[in-house]
């Protein structure tokens, strides 16, 4: 358990776990949180959701353009999949996994389904982690 | 984590990896060892600190990145004659430890990375450069 976060933001991390929105590796995370690094769960959490929307931005572009770069919007895929998997947003690993069959089928349709799929799973663990990270700050603000 | 000291000075870590989470992540564990941390956002950059006459005991490298891959920076580096610096590479592809391995680096750790394999290879290096001391 991350000794220095609050006892309502672990149990909003564990309904996150039950309902299988994060899997184990988010529980291995935050055993790195300690003294020394209070505010690393708050760093990783607001990097992985900016990344990721910076990512579904020009996912976005990439299948807009008249003549689609496959390769180039596996990269993207490649790198949302392995970030989420090291948070352990499992949905979102999922869903990037399926995105990348399609890059290799070279099928927009497909990457273009498949992309609205990935924008709801993400924008549900980001919308919950913001949500959790904000619950952690009111209990901060208020044991002061 | 249990953590053990050089006598004299900290392990040298470079951190080659374009993704901020998997950075931060690995500096915070490197940290926890006490290591001092260099950090490359690509492989030329990493390449250009040991053509400055940069030195360090381990690198962490990761494969797919812009301007130079993983292995590519590898291979360079061993060009320049750093034989003796522990290089473990780091992927989400599983298929990219022969890719490594074959330019050079000594581990394959896949992603996500179970943390708990890092310790023992801090350890490792510590013991080499305390053991070089004798």
């Amino acid at each position: 358990m991350a000794a220095t976060m609050k006892l309502s933001t672990l149990g909003y991390a564990a309904s996150m776990l039950s309902t299988g929105l994060l899997d184990e590796q988010f529980q291995k995370l935050l055993l790195l949180q300690d003294g020394s690094d209070p505010n690393f769960v708050v760093e990783i959490i607001t990097l992985f959701c900016e990344d990721g929307e910076r990512t579904i931005g020009e996912l976005t572009k990439q299948l807009d353009k008249r003549c689609v770069n496959f390769d180039e919007v596996a990269d993207f895929v490649h790198k949302l999949e392995g970030s989420s998997a090291t948070v352990g947003a499992q949905r979102v690993k999922n869903a990037c996994i399926q995105f990348l069959e399609f890059c290799k089928e070279k099928s927009r349709d497909g990457c273009l389904k498949t992309l609205d799929t990935l924008r709801v799973v993400f924008y549900d663990v980001s919308g919950k982690f913001k949500a959790m990270l904000q619950l952690e700050q009111q209990q901060a603000e208020a044991t002061k | 984590m249990m953590t053990s000291f050089v006598q004299g000075s900290p392990v040298k870590a470079l951190i080659v990896e374009d993704t901020a989470v998997h950075a931060l992540i690995l500096s915070t564990i490197l940290r926890k060892f006490h290591c001092e941390i260099t950090m490359a956002e690509n492989g030329n950059e990493a390449v250009q600190l040991f053509l400055e006459g940069k030195k360090f005991d381990i690198i962490f490298c990761d494969k797919d990145m812009p301007v130079m891959s993983g292995p590519e920076t590898i291979e360079k580096i061993r060009a320049l004659g750093e034989s003796h610096v522990k290089i473990v590479g780091i992927s989400a592809d599983y298929d990219a430890q022969e890719a490594f391995v074959s330019a050079g680096a000594d581990v394959f750790l896949p992603k996500p990375m179970k943390f708990d394999v890092v310790g023992p290879m801090i350890q490792e290096v510590i013991n080499k450069k305390n053991n070089s001391m004798v």
